[in-house]
């Protein structure tokens, strides 16, 4: 081959160069496209009603997805197991049967320390019945509801193959239903089990704190209908939110399964250590 | 290879750009649009998110309408329970501001089983300072009622203390020299 010529006219050999390098670094361009642009205002009044706004700062100016964080705080203490959280997610969403975006456990502690946990329906129907199958004195109970744990470091997102799950600007963890593979890796590596298939569509489906709630500056479906205030969301960026409070103060709060390195931006208050 | 030198470098250049040319043409055809916007997805799909209709109101939606039952509700010890759990949810009732179908209201034990759910002593979870449970039936034979009563028959529903309160300004009793 001439090309190779130990003795090549060296315009033709640095033009060359300055081909490839031109191709590989035009190439890699198109690969990693820089900048953002900023996703249109949303119109709100997608029903023909206008609830006051719940969510300060949303509604008006411009949402800058860039510049949000936001928080969930899960009071323990104030959860009296009504299942209220769940009818209003299954009826937000129209979840198939057998399935939850969300539920409430009950957690029965004895004095032997064995932990009895259920959630029969996922809470749907309430808790109208104690436990009957505990054959020792019960030191403590209460109810853990759970939902999507929005973690900042997402096992979900990392494992996903297609990129149909991704953690938004805004910090939400959301499934892209025209990506989605249903190939369910991230059911698995979810650490919290708040991920399901949907037999409908046969794609993945998560609780989003209804991030379709939250951009139209309405708080989540399950905060809504929460009547003892024991689901708490807000923005952290507003300092006059009730979350930002609970966080900025003394308060003791917990997140789950810490030990996974997950950094959940929910958050739960007066759970026991035996709640995961 | 019967080519020349110069043809050699040509055929090479060439090549080059249909590689390129290939490469960009793939790309556009597999790499969804807006992909890449914020990071590895498609950022249209945030987009999309949002434009899942909403199906719960708020209270506030509720009352706009519904005058009557917003001052009771308002100001009883209930206000603080969605109008749509026990109705269930706005969208079933309004589309686009136009009333399209009729929202459930519970009757009889339905009644009961529903202020139960919450109000049930036998559930230990349920702390003092947050809720008032009762146990049934004794909170009805307590009350010297008869135990087929339902929870309504005494307390209404979007205020539960409203009649009792109102008993006992008319009778001037108080629940300690009953």
């Amino acid at each position: 081959m001439k090309i190779c010529d130990p003795s090549p006219d060296m315009k033709k050999r640095s033009f060359l160069e300055k081909v490839i390098k031109g191709t590989i670094s035009g190439s890699l361009y198109l690969v990693f496209p820089m900048g953002a642009n900023a996703l249109d205002p949303l119109g709100f009044d997608p029903l023909g009603f206008d609830p006051p706004e719940q969510i300060p700062g949303i509604r008006g100016s411009e949402y800058n997805i860039l510049d949000q964080e936001f928080a969930f705080i899960v009071d323990i203490t104030q959860c009296i197991g009504c299942g209220s959280c769940c009818v209003a997610d299954k009826r937000e969403y129209n979840v198939p049967d057998g399935n939850y975006r969300t539920w409430v456990e009950r957690y029965v502690k004895g004095f032997s320390d064995r932990v009895y946990v259920d959630a029969p329906n996922g809470g749907l129907d309430g808790y109208q019945t104690p436990r009957s199958d505990i054959g020792e004195e019960i030191r403590d109970t209460f109810f853990v509801p759970k939902l999507c744990n929005m973690c900042k470091e997402a096992p979900c997102v990392q494992v996903c193959p297609v990129g149909a799950t991704f953690t938004s600007p805004d910090g939400f963890i959301l499934v892209d239903e025209k990506r989605c593979v249903g190939c369910a890796y991230c059911i698995q590596a979810c650490p919290y089990s708040v991920r399901f298939i949907n037999p409908f569509t046969k794609i993945v489906e998560k609780c989003t704190w209804c991030y379709h709630r939250v951009r139209k500056g309405l708080l989540p479906a399950c905060v809504e209908v929460c009547p003892t205030g024991a689901r708490k969301f807000g923005s952290l960026k507003d300092e006059s939110s009730e979350v930002y409070k609970i966080l900025k103060g003394p308060g003791v709060l917990t997140v789950l399964k810490k030990e996974m390195g997950t950094w959940p931006a929910l958050y739960y208050k007066g759970a026991r250590r035996e709640v995961v | 290879m019967g080519l020349s030198y110069k043809m050699r470098l040509v055929v090479l250049v060439a090549g080059l750009f249909i590689m390129a040319g290939g490469g960009i043409l793939l790309k556009g055809l597999l790499v969804p649009e807006s992909f890449g916007m914020y990071g590895p997805y498609r950022a249209d799909a945030i987009q999309e998110e949002t434009m899942i209709p909403i199906r719960h109101g708020t209270n506030a939606s509720c009352y706009s309408c519904h005058g009557y039952e917003a001052k009771v509700h308002r100001t009883g010890r209930h206000k603080t329970i969605s109008c749509e759990f026990c109705h269930g949810p706005y969208a079933d009732h309004i589309d686009r501001g136009k009333k399209i179908g009729t929202l459930p209201v519970k009757t009889g034990n339905e009644i009961t089983t529903l202020c139960l759910r919450c109000h049930n002593t036998e559930i230990k979870a349920r702390p003092e300072a947050v809720i008032k449970t009762v146990a049934m039936p004794d909170h009805l034979k307590s009350q010297h009622v008869k135990t087929s009563h339902t929870c309504n028959q005494c307390h209404h529903v979007h205020a539960p203390l409203k009649y009792i309160i109102r008993a006992k300004e008319i009778t001037g009793l108080t629940e300690k020299n009953i």
